[in-house]
């Protein structure tokens, strides 16, 4: 019988989302294969990630080891790399994060197996699988199969697979060993570091009017904080904003910045790629504004308006100033 | 034949318009309201080399052709006609000493304009002295020992307040029975005693670009401050129009160019009648003819600055290309003006801004008039 | 501290309207204009920072036709020494594992304290290359990264994590880095730097040079087809004129109680 395997992704202590995720996809897949998932568990101290999770894998290898405490893609790499060589999985799920990018490339020379990064969707075919993820930041999407192979890695996008249990499992939890010790390690963790600190808390803010590449110029983002202000919420941004230093990191959403959580969000000039979208799943409801009708954010918020922010950025702002006065 | 740029050419498209991009649009509105233009976009353009490109390698310019120096206006101008006269004009003269000029006066002038360390000028219009130059041109310049005390008044003089130095088209000989013999050019720095600028305001368009009026006031310059040849004046100045119209109409392209991508951005988005304004043929028949008009136009453009770069002038060809591009923009800014409808109308958007900005390449470095007469003393003898 | 960074050229499909090519396995690209990889521009912009602070050379190198070396003609008018172009005829029939193996193959003959990449390209969205490209060549690395500092013969990186969260970490040279936007503020390209670029080496090598055959490369991933997104039901439209799209708007919010 063939085996999913899932590296279970945990940070801090706690098991990331994108685990559940990957559990889900595999325990739906190996309900329909009649296969069997085994959670893989590199980590220092990981006893009670194994608990949380031994309902949804029937088999949970773990590693502990002091050298484990913090990610190491060399290390993991060794490891998980002996792991195939002795199991052959037919699919080895990885999460598509900071560590999963660095992981998942060198494991796929390594092993020699082939690799689909960033997966939205996996489907069975003909003995092999078919990966489903976009290019062109979300304007296309693409199929991609595999060659001749003995199984295949793929990295799976955060967010798109429910965090639930699917099926009744019951782990066998399996404490295993590795020579740790010889695996030359070239590079050292030193620490975690905060870059989105800062005074104001974007992740408690009711409203959010939040700002992105289509605001042009470093000047017009006064446009979005008189808005915010006659709105009385608080200004947040994409990306783009922050890698040219308009506004600082603490005011990012999305993956790579925070997840928010608003009963509104209002996004100006946001494209909508889905490192943005992801931090914004938590809102109750989105408003989009922006002047391209195809923007990828017309798929996902509840309202949209396709004209150009500079037009009707002023309205509104007038317009609610005088609604309030009365 | 071959219609390809270089790579190099073609790199310096993508550098022009990165810049252009990453600079312009920002402030654009603000130059353009305020009549205002900060220095520091000009000082930024300079340190990577855009100013004075034609200046050659022995004063520390690049030394790039023509061709080049229109491919930056024109990249420039489809994102702002004002700002890229500001900025590229900022070295408008130059080409007279650089032709015309000794050593001395090349070293002297040339290396600060093309490291964004001294602005340059060229006054020649007056008020009551226009197309008719050679005729009506009245400042005087006396020669006085080894000086030359200059008085009269300039109208319309880019640069005029801003510049460092301005080259003068004065009369030295005005009783000389060649009315092509009376005019010399004489370099005046702007911090000389008895010379005033004001600049001037309410200009329909490219309102960042500095114009202003002078008044010579017993000015004294040193003899040596003399550029070319006593009574050479008027073929110098003929020889700088020969150039900046080529530029001119390069602008006037960019014009174009921004009035059309600005058009087609709209009538792919706003809907009438149900539909989108793309759909509709009175739209695409504008579209194509502003798309025609501009690529010939722009063939106008390459063939005259390309020819200059040969070594030949071609006075009729530069001025087709002046008169027909700086027609052609008008046109086309007013067809992209038609078809925003009211929304065109209002201040906010980009192609009321380049309908203003398009008439002055009609005006300035010869009239549209001028250069057809020009043309037709060519072809009629 | 000698530099390689790979480059790659991409289609700008920003607010571009794709259309998918007849054998939808791409999209046509006549129509696009092209740049340099958003995610090279930082590392180009980055390994000169770190060249003209510690000395060295910085070499760029892409695999591609001749109108991709423009991508590396920007590179050298930014300041990088010398460029490379592996000329690899139709790049299409490679994935990700060829393209890094090709590159590494290059990389492996040349002097390097440092090897970069873009986090990701702007195309295929892959973001593997360079990774791959560290396990061929047996290279330390780090991925993500917002920050370099050289210490001692060692980088010290940050790499950027989900949640605003930064990893700090130190690295011992050579090493491969994959660059995320925003480490710096990439330099314009100047007219001077166009001009130098013109003087400076570009060479061009193909895959027989480097001893390499489609045998060795041939892909483990193949496209088997591309398409639009899938219609979702999609955002509720606020139509009319500004005056009505912002009293719809003010409805919403006053629903939601995020207006009094």
């Amino acid at each position: 019988m063939s085996e999913i395997f899932v590296i279970v992704e945990h940070r801090l202590g706690d098991t990331r989302d994108i685990t559940f995720e990957m559990l889900w996809k595999a325990g739906e897949l190996a309900q329909k294969l009649s296969y069997t998932v085994t959670a893989i568990i590199l980590g220092h101290d990981v006893k009670s990630l194994a608990e949380n999770i031994s309902d949804r894998a029937d088999k949970i290898i773990i590693f502990d080891d002091e050298r484990l405490k913090n990610f190491n893609a060399d290390i993991h790499k060794e490891i998980i790399y002996t792991l195939i060589q002795e199991s052959k999985p037919a699919l080895t799920l990885i999460g598509n994060t900071s560590w999963g990018m660095e992981l998942a490339p060198c494991l796929s020379v390594k092993t020699d197996l082939p690799l689909a990064t960033d997966c939205i969707d996996i489907t069975p075919k003909d003995n092999t699988f078919i990966a489903q993820r976009q290019m062109f930041n979300g304007k296309i999407f693409s199929n991609i199969s595999f060659a001749k192979s003995e199984g295949c890695l793929l990295t799976i996008r955060a967010g798109v697979f429910p965090k639930d249990k699917i099926g009744d499992r019951k782990a066998q939890i399996i404490q295993q060993d590795f020579p740790v010790t010889d695996i030359p390690v070239k590079k050292s963790f030193i620490e975690f570091v905060e870059t989105a600190a800062g005074d104001v808390d974007i992740t408690q803010a009711e409203l959010l009017i939040s700002v992105g590449r289509g605001i042009g110029e470093e000047e017009n983002i006064s446009l979005i904080k008189e808005l915010a202000e006659a709105l009385g919420g608080v200004v947040s941004c994409s990306r783009p904003i922050v890698d040219k230093n308009w506004l600082p990191k603490y005011l990012q959403v999305g993956t790579s910045g925070k997840s928010v959580s608003p009963k509104v969000y209002i996004a100006v000039g946001i494209s909508g790629a889905f490192q943005h979208m992801a931090g914004t799943s938590g809102a109750g409801v989105i408003i989009a504004v922006n002047k391209d009708p195809k923007a990828p954010i017309f798929r996902t918020a509840d309202y949209g308006i396709v004209d150009d922010l500079f037009k009707i950025v002023p309205v509104l702002k007038d317009k609610i100033l005088e609604v309030k006065k009365g | 034949m071959d219609f390809e740029l270089s790579k190099e050419q073609k790199d310096i498209v993508k550098a022009a318009k990165e810049f252009a991009e990453g600079e312009f649009p920002d402030r654009a509105e603000e130059f353009d309201r305020d009549e205002s233009f900060d220095e520091a976009i000009y000082k930024k353009a300079a340190d990577l080399g855009f100013v004075g490109t034609f200046i050659k390698e022995e004063y520390e310019g690049p030394g790039m052709g023509m061709l080049e120096y229109c491919l930056i206006f024109e990249e420039f101008a489809v994102v702002d006609p004002g700002i890229a006269v500001a900025i590229l004009i900022s070295s408008y003269g130059a080409e007279i000493i650089q032709a015309f000029g000794s050593e001395e006066q090349k070293k002297k002038y040339l290396p600060p304009l093309v490291k964004g360390e001294a602005v340059m000028g060229a006054a020649f219009t007056e008020p009551d002295a226009g197309s008719d130059l050679a005729g009506a041109t009245l400042t005087t310049a006396v020669r006085e020992g080894d000086e030359y005390i200059i008085n009269g008044s300039k109208m319309f003089i880019t640069n005029g307040d801003r510049a460092d130095y301005l080259i003068c088209f004065v009369q030295t000989d005005p009783d000389n029975p060649n009315r092509h013999a009376r005019h010399s050019m004489i370099m005046v720095e702007t911090d000389r005693e008895g010379f005033e600028a004001n600049h001037l305001t309410g200009k329909l368009g490219i309102r960042a670009s500095d114009t202003a009026e002078l008044s010579f006031n017993n000015v004294r310059v040193p003899a040596s401050n003399l550029v070319g040849e006593l009574g050479n004046g008027f073929m110098e100045a003929m020889h700088l129009f020969n150039l900046d119209r080529i530029i001119v109409a390069a602008q006037a392209v960019g014009t174009a160019r921004a009035a059309l991508e600005e058009s087609i951005k709209h009538v792919k988005k706003r809907t009438s009648f149900n539909a989108p304004l793309s759909s509709f043929q009175s739209i695409q028949f504008k579209i194509a003819d502003m798309f025609s008009w501009i690529q010939a136009g722009r063939n106008l453009v390459y063939e005259a600055a390309w020819r200059v770069d040969l070594g030949a002038i071609d006075h009729k060809l530069i001025a087709a290309a002046k008169s027909f591009c700086g027609q052609m923009a008008v046109k086309c800014t007013d067809m992209a003006l038609q078809m925003h409808g009211g929304y065109g109308y209002l201040a906010e958007y980009k192609v009321q801004r380049l309908f203003r900005d398009a008439k002055i390449t009609e005006i300035y470095e010869g009239t549209t008039e001028i250069e057809k007469i020009i043309m037709a003393k060519n072809l009629l003898g | 501290m000698d530099i390689v960074v790979c480059v790659k050229r991409v289609p700008l499909t920003e607010e571009v309207d794709l259309v998918i090519d007849e054998q939808k396995k791409g999209i046509k690209k006549d129509q696009l204009a092209f740049v340099l990889n958003d995610w090279d521009n930082y590392a180009i912009e980055e390994a000169i920072i770190l060249k003209e602070k510690h000395g060295g050379e910085v070499v760029a190198i892409t695999v591609g036709s001749e109108d991709d070396e423009e991508v590396l003609r920007r590179s050298l008018a930014m300041g990088a020494d010398r460029a490379i172009r592996v000329d690899a005829g139709d790049i299409r029939r490679f994935d990700s594992f060829g393209i890094s193996k090709i590159l590494a193959r290059v990389v492996k003959d040349l002097p390097y304290d440092l090897v970069f990449t873009g986090v990701l390209a702007d195309d295929d969205n892959g973001g593997m290359v360079g990774i791959m490209m560290a396990e061929e060549l047996k290279l330390n690395h780090a991925c993500m990264v917002t920050a370099i500092e050289i210490e001692d013969g060692k980088a010290r990186t940050t790499s950027e994590l989900e949640g605003g969260l930064g990893e700090a970490s130190l690295v011992e040279l050579p090493a491969l880095i994959t660059i995320q936007t925003g480490i710096n503020e990439p330099r314009y390209v100047s007219i001077l730097g166009i001009r130098k670029a013109a003087k400076k080496e570009l060479k061009i090598i193909n895959l027989a040079d480097l001893g390499l055959s489609d045998e060795k490369l041939s892909p483990k991933t193949i496209v088997e087809e591309v398409y639009l997104p899938p219609e979702t039901e999609g955002a509720q439209m606020l139509t009319g004129d500004p005056d009505t799209i912002a009293s719809d708007f003010i409805e919403i919010l006053t629903k939601k109680g995020v207006m009094e």
